[in-house]
């Protein structure tokens, strides 16, 4: 594990919020670099000062009971259903979901999007922005990328059948400094989507196919910290680069999926 | 209409919605009302409740009641601006929390406390439900109601600041000792 990616999983980590196979490179990573082992610390040094107990304000007795008040004249009017036990958080430590788990769990939350219903969701295009760098930021703060490793395009193509609408053409482009590392499955804003993994040296690349016409998945192109996103058409599919390539290797390899049949 | 569920859960989190309101609004008298607005509310659109984690439902609820404080405060400070500028404005405190204030002065949480209310709104809540509450990253953003990749940003930067602060309050501190 490098620094870049070390410093990234420490907040996430500090938080258990990582699973074991992260949190044990993690660690092995830290054990051995000082400055990232001197910025957990740091971490960990802020943490145990927000953990004061006086930065906790009890509800005054008042509170309790002006609630228990309005509580009891409610209910004269009558009740509803229980809902289940709501302290989901008993739950023991080793069931922690990995972040990436997490995040497509929650992309379709829908007893959030109902208690949404009254605020406009203020910018579509800026959360599908947001989630396509968040996707490969944590798809490369994971042991690995993908899903289903491989680099046949036999292997990967049929792997996708079944889990979206519709496969999207998958190419290798080894020959050319691309290689094909496998795919995963994804969300972005409430769609499930097909990623194409490649590497290009050090460089992860990930392309995001649209499941079908008309998809949310449709950017301009954007930069954000050092990563961009290159709208681009594969096959008869519409899709998105995201990479930290340099501007000239991204347009080589814009042009490869481009021209792919 | 109203449905006696909501009033146990309320109560079970009541020092999580206080606290909460708490740091978002600064003082005793809105965090209590704010609360109970929210608790009024919630009974009302109990019916909209559709399952999942109940606790980030309310502090949901109980959040935009302070929110909603926070705008017409903001409001009203605007209105009285022409003979009552400045913060204070915004910031209306009570006898009773300067004395708690200055009693807390004296403990350690102070220094702590005083550079987490100086963060802007977005990065303390986060904090708060993080670090005082204890919540999960979904939990949070449940909470918030913005994706989970927010949640950690704005953890990142409300820490990055609050290091930042303290840091240079204590190079402050160390030169005023020279």
């Amino acid at each position: 594990m490098d620094c870049k990616t070390a410093l990234a999983l420490l907040e996430p980590y500090l938080d258990n919020e990582l699973d074991r196979a992260d949190a044990r490179e993690l660690e092995a990573h830290v054990d051995t670099c000082t400055d990232c082992a001197a910025a957990l610390t740091r971490l960990g040094d802020l943490r145990q000062s927000l953990r004061d107990q006086t930065l906790r304000h009890a509800a005054p007795p008042e509170l309790r009971e002006r609630i228990r008040a309005a509580a009891a004249g409610a209910n004269a009017s009558g009740a509803a259903p229980p809902p289940r036990s709501a302290s989901r958080r008993v739950m023991p430590q080793w069931t922690r979901l990995a972040a990436a788990c997490v995040l497509a769990f929650g992309a379709g939350g829908v007893s959030v999007h109902l208690w949404n219903s009254g605020q406009v969701r203020a910018n579509a295009q800026t959360q599908v922005v947001r989630d396509l760098f968040a996707s490969h930021w944590r798809a490369l703060a994971a042991a690995t990328p993908v899903d289903v490793v491989s680099s046949d395009r036999h292997t990967v193509k049929p792997w996708f059948a079944g889990k979206v609408a519709e496969s999207p053409l998958v190419r290798d482009f080894a020959e050319q400094g691309f290689a094909l590392v496998g795919g995963r499955l994804d969300y972005v804003g409430d769609e499930r989507v097909a990623v194409l993994v490649y590497r290009h040296g050090q460089h992860v690349i990930d392309v995001f196919v649209a499941p079908r016409a008309g998809s949310a998945l449709m950017v301009e192109t954007a930069e954000q910290r050092g990563y961009a996103l290159t709208p681009v058409q594969l096959g008869n599919q519409s899709a998105v680069i995201v990479s930290d390539m340099d501007h000239e290797e991204r347009s080589r390899f814009a042009q490869l999926v481009r021209s792919a049949q | 209409m109203a449905s006696a569920w909501v009033g146990e859960l309320a109560q079970r989190h009541l020092d999580a919605a206080y606290n909460l309101g708490r740091w978002l609004l600064g003082n005793e008298q809105d965090a209590a009302d704010a609360v109970h607005d929210a608790y009024v509310r919630a009974a009302r659109s109990a019916h909209t409740y559709a399952g999942g984690d109940a606790r980030a439902w309310w502090l949901a609820i109980v959040r935009n009641c302070c929110l909603a404080r926070l705008s017409s405060r903001r409001r009203d400070a605007q209105v009285q601006s022409i003979d009552a500028p400045g913060v204070a404005a915004a910031l209306p405190r009570s006898a009773d929390n300067e004395v708690e204030d200055r009693a807390a002065a004296a403990q350690s949480g102070a220094r702590i406390a005083a550079h987490l209310r100086a963060l802007p709104v977005e990065f303390r809540e986060t904090l708060v439900l993080r670090e005082i509450e204890d919540l999960s990253y979904r939990e949070i953003a449940d909470v918030l109601q913005v994706p989970i990749g927010t949640v950690m940003s704005r953890l990142a930067r409300g820490r990055a600041l609050l290091q930042h602060a303290l840091a240079a309050a204590d190079t402050q501190e160390a030169s005023h000792g020279l």
